[in-house]
């Protein structure tokens, strides 16, 4: 019996060794998607796959997602004539299947398990930041948009939760959190995504630059989330309040925030490890990506990024290892850097074009 | 064995049930009560849709249904309930051949069953049929077309209506089936167009025809390819007498000089403008009433071609380079010349050169900004203030930079605009103390740089058509000509330059200049515009004929295809301002065009990986203006050093001081002339 256990054992491990996962992340300044494989210890850019369509231009590949059976993932590329396009293509060829234009700067997007449809937010990071923008639903199927859902100005973040009934995202100018009927394709709620005590009327506004308040007639409030990511009990959705460096646990049944996480500087992404005991936060405005311990409600862990302007997070399925996007500045390279969320370490990075952004879990491989 | 036979059984168990599963999804199917609908626009209908199993009950399977195109017709509501049934409300608001669609929720993609049904929505009934502009009056022996227009009861032109003409005595004059009526006999006739139940008739004469000869002549029976010779046509009577209204043809056939297989090519229009392409002899023939004329055309080649030199060539090696302005120093560096070129997809940064030795260009002084494309570049008139874009910036909030190049040497950012440019600043021009800032590929916005430290909005020009943008602008005599991809050029009055005794020149040519003097920066007044049908509108650049005085606004395409870019410079004939035409193209076919600079009777075109084009655009434009022998230079500029080796790609182009000054993406900033004794070049 003893034999057995320990052949099981090394058999265990050995598996663990061998397994590859892969990730897509874009590269929004170099019209290009790498696909990264990581072996448990190196991390390899395996593709660096030219998006798009115009050669002289860059189209600005934002968010990416990958079909829940893993067959196809998709993009989203902000920048249009002027209206951007989700983008298809085939997992493993990387060939391009079709595209449909949607609205002003597409960005994140999630596909609905329970409807197979995919939810989309146009971004709209152009103009005055005054007009509430929408959520496309789209068939990815088909690639044929179905609906659009209004929502709030620069809606960002696209996250449905694990049973794809409901979809949340947030609008950065207007504050909010809003949820969807996946089914109905109608918005259920919406809230302040403010932690509990703060209000606009604690804001020091003796400390404000001369002028900044005029550019506030339209109420906007400081909290500019900018992310949005469910637990995965499907009970609580995590915030992200960029502009007042926390982020929100919100009780999806109460329709309140619970707790709130005081983070690094200018927090812009979160995700949430897939046996919901950690929270993975990239630091924008610090460089920086925090793991916090859900359980506890404390942050175990802070790495300092590479390079600056950390941008967005996925974490392996298995729950151990966190791949982070960090833009660059300029002509530096982006960069995917792998954490060890067991060993709570750093563990490699894969330099792939510029401006790192939008980063999809594709596969693991035993 | 026991184990194992248990293994196997278990196994069969299982894909046997599988095997019966899939059965079970295949025979999963939708029926449409009723199964299809006629609705007019604005009309309801209702559909119930059931999703049943191959026993014809309900699958117990929720589904969706939408209605395509979108916006066309909708749906409500939009999923069934749990049974798998819905009763849909669908509403249609566009004519056609529309569709409900549904679709089965499941998690994986291979058991969803799709259906759709047809709803038919015709379009509104006719209203009315216009004839455009017809004749009454047809001379026998000639042979008049007849158009007609449709338009439905919602005011919008039916194209696809098909008009049925007809005369009333087809003796006298029959239709043919391209709606030419042949008059054959004197007589009065009425000609009736229908469509559905819809008829509109005209009274014509058919008069007798005194033309009994056409005669034909031309200012020149000698022309060069390219050249415009314009045919006067007449039809006269036994007694030599002008009969006017009776319509001529023209034709052409010709030999070319070189070769068996070269065609004789040239473009001739309806009212007699003939340009030919390949030099020969050329016959063009006047027809009428059965009778001709014809005249012989000897056509020579218009040899223009001259070589280019390169004078100086700055190598970037390390970055993609955009586009370039060079300007004579001030102050105490009057007499030198300096250049600043962008970059892209890098660093932000702007290269400043001493090309006051061209054969000699080198980098004095270099700026970087937070941003990874420096697209464009522009130096003020007085040579003090440049001005670079900036997209790609870390923080996402591009905008424009405001330079103090008084010293090249030395340059000093003065200020930063980013207020409400979140989307990034693509092109600017400067003019008259402001800045012409293109807006997140939006709108223009015009920015107030008197004092350069404190830049200002002042006002703003954006379109209001559906998806519109804009992609360029340029600003010459108070007069800014955006480029606006499918709403093409738009001539915009932000204090354009009146006339007076004293500025009586060339400028007096441009009609808009005419008609200006209502707008200012702070508030820009549209005065014209020209639609692109084909969406590729990217560049302008207003273009007074030195030897015509013609009109022109010759706009550049940006578009790309499978084989990369691809596109050509168009003439805009803006000597009529509300009815401008399209009246040359300049297409190089293997090749991408980009930006654009018009000299004197010249045109600079920028051609990606077709490099540099030098083009003679004198005289009067009609045609092909590639085929008909009008390019006097082109210029590959390789590198074998450059940040791609040997791969010319042209970004833009700038006459100065006799030279041709030109940005290669792949390569730096080269200095070229043209091996002739003629001075190109602005000052």
């Amino acid at each position: 019996m003893k034999i057995i256990f320990h052949i099981l054992l090394l058999f265990s491990v050995v598996t663990l060794n061998a397994r590859d996962y892969y990730v897509y992340c874009t590269a929004e300044s170099e019209d290009e998607v790498a696909l990264i494989r990581f072996d448990g210890k190196k991390a390899y850019v395996e593709k660096r796959i030219p998006v798009g369509v115009w050669p002289v231009e860059i189209e600005g590949p934002h968010g990416i997602t990958v079909s829940p059976d893993g067959d196809y993932w998709y993009l989203s590329m902000a920048h249009g004539l002027p209206f951007g396009h989700l983008y298809k293509y085939k997992t493993g060829s990387d060939e391009m299947v079709n595209r449909v234009e949607l609205g002003l700067f597409p960005a994140t997007m999630g596909i609905s398990k329970a409807t197979g449809l995919l939810y989309i937010v146009n971004f709209n990071l152009h103009g005055g930041h005054s007009e509430a923008s929408t959520v496309s639903i789209v068939d990815p199927d088909e690639m044929i948009e179905i609906e659009r859902v209004e929502t709030g100005i620069m809606p960002h973040g696209s996250r449905l939760l694990n049973n794809g009934l409901r979809h949340y995202s947030v609008a950065m100018m207007s504050g909010e959190l809003y949820e969807i009927d996946a089914m109905t394709m109608q918005l259920r709620r919406t809230m302040s995504t403010a932690p509990k005590k703060m209000k606009m009327n604690k804001m020091d506004h003796d400390k404000m630059k001369k002028g900044a308040m005029d550019k506030m007639k339209h109420k906007m409030p400081p909290e500019k989330p900018t992310w949005v990511y469910p637990h995965p009990n499907d009970k609580l959705v995590y915030v992200v309040n960029n502009g007042t460096d926390n982020v929100v646990e919100i009780d999806v049944d109460k329709w309140e925030v619970v707790r709130t996480f005081k983070t690094d500087k200018a927090p812009y992404n979160c995700e949430v490890s897939r046996d919901g005991k950690l929270l993975v936060v990239t630091y924008k405005g610090a460089a920086k990506t925090g793991v916090w311990n859900l359980e506890t409600g404390k942050e175990i862990a802070k790495f300092k990024n590479t390079r600056k302007v950390t941008h967005g997070v996925v974490i392996s399925p298995d729950s151990r290892f966190a791949f982070v996007s960090v833009e660059g500045i300029g002509k530096q390279p982006g960069a995917v850097e792998v954490f060890d969320l067991k060993k709570l370490e750093k563990v490699d990075i894969a330099e792939i074009g510029k401006q790192a952004g939008g980063i999809a879990f594709w596969k693991m491989v035993d | 064995m026991k184990k194992l036979l248990s293994i196997f059984l278990f196994g069969f168990c299982i894909i046997a049930a599988q095997e019966k599963e899939e059965v079970k999804k295949d025979s999963l199917h939708f029926e449409f009560e009723p199964d299809s609908l006629f609705l007019h626009i604005g009309e309801t209908g209702e559909v119930t849709i059931k999703l049943l199993n191959q026993d014809g009950e309900l699958a117990n399977n929720p589904f969706y249904a939408y209605g395509r195109p979108r916006r066309a017709l909708e749906s409500k509501p939009r999923i069934s309930d749990s049974t798998g049934i819905a009763k849909v409300t669908v509403k249609a608001y566009k004519p056609g051949k529309l569709s409900l669609s549904v679709r089965s929720i499941s998690q994986k993609r291979e058991d969803r069953i799709v259906d759709k049904m047809v709803i038919q929505v015709p379009y509104p009934p006719l209203e009315k049929i216009v004839f455009d502009d017809p004749q009454s009056k047809v001379y026998v022996g000639t042979a008049v077309n007849y158009s007609t227009t449709a338009y439905d009861q919602a005011d919008l032109v039916r194209n696809n209506t098909e008009v049925t003409l007809t005369s009333s005595n087809s003796d006298i004059a029959d239709f043919d089936m391209h709606g030419n009526l042949n008059a054959n006999k004197s007589g009065k006739i009425t000609i009736t167009a229908a469509a559905d139940d819809i008829v509109e008739s005209v009274d014509v004469r058919v008069v007798k025809n005194p033309v009994r000869k056409v005669t034909l002549s031309a200012e020149s029976d000698n022309i060069r390819t390219g050249d415009v010779l314009n045919f006067t046509a007449k039809t006269l009577s036994r007694s030599g007498k002008e009969v006017d209204g009776v319509p001529v043809r023209f034709s052409y056939s010709g030999k070319a000089e070189y070769g068996i297989g070269l065609p004789a090519s040239g473009m001739l229009t309806a009212e007699g403008k003939f340009v030919a392409e390949t030099p020969g002899l050329y016959a063009i023939t006047a027809h009428s009433s059965g009778y001709s004329a014809r005249k012989i055309i000897k056509v020579i080649p218009r040899n223009v071609q001259k070589r280019v030199q390169v004078v100086g060539h700055g190598t970037i090696s390390d970055v993609n380079t955009s586009d370039l302005w060079v300007w004579p120093g001030i102050g105490q560096y009057k007499g030198k010349d300096f250049a600043v070129t962008g970059t892209w997809s890098a660093n932000g940064e702007a290269y400043f050169w001493d090309v006051t030795d061209p054969s000699n260009m080198i980098i004095i002084d270099t700026i970087t900004v937070d941003a990874r494309t420096v697209n464009d570049v522009k130096v003020s008139e007085d040579g003090t203030v440049c001005v670079i874009t900036r997209e790609g910036a870390s923080n996402r909030k591009n905008g424009f930079v405001v330079l103090d190049v008084r010293n090249p040497f030395d340059v000093k950012i003065t200020a930063e605009f980013n207020d409400d440019m979140t989307g990034g600043v693509h092109n600017v021009f400067v003019f008259d103390n402001h800045v012409y800032a293109v807006n997140n590929g939006r709108k223009y916005d015009i920015i107030n740089i008197e004092d350069p430290s404190n830049p200002f909005r002042v006002g703003r020009y954006e379109l209001s058509t559906p998806g519109h943008g804009v992609h360029d602008v340029w600003v010459i005599d108070g007069l800014a000509y955006s480029s606006n991809w499918a709403d093409g050029v738009h001539v915009v009055d932000v204090g354009g330059v009146k006339f007076s005794e004293k500025n009586r020149s060339k400028i007096q040519f441009n009609p808009f200049l005419a008609k200006a003097g209502q707008g200012s920066p702070g508030n820009p007044v549209k005065l014209g515009s020209m639609a692109d049908r084909n969406g590729h509108n990217h560049a302008a650049f207003p273009f007074i004929s030195q030897s015509t005085d013609k009109f022109y606004i010759v706009t550049g395409d940006e578009w790309g295809n499978q084989f990369g870019m691809a596109g050509g410079f168009h003439f805009l004939d803006f000597s009529d301002t509300d009815n401008p035409k399209e009246s040359a193209v300049y297409q190089v076919p293997e090749a991408g065009s980009h930006n654009h600079w018009v000299h004197g009777d010249t045109l600079l075109a920028s051609y990606y990986q077709g490099g540099l084009r030098i083009v003679d655009i004198s005289g009067e434009l009609l045609g092909d203006i590639y085929a008909q022998g009008r390019e006097i230079a082109f210029f590959l500029s390789s590198d074998p050093d450059g940040f791609m080796s040997n791969r010319p790609n042209v970004w833009g182009t700038m006459p100065y001081k006799g030279l041709i000054y030109f940005s290669d993406m792949n390569n730096g900033l080269w200095a070229v002339k043209l091996e002739d004794d003629q001075t190109m070049g602005t000052r």
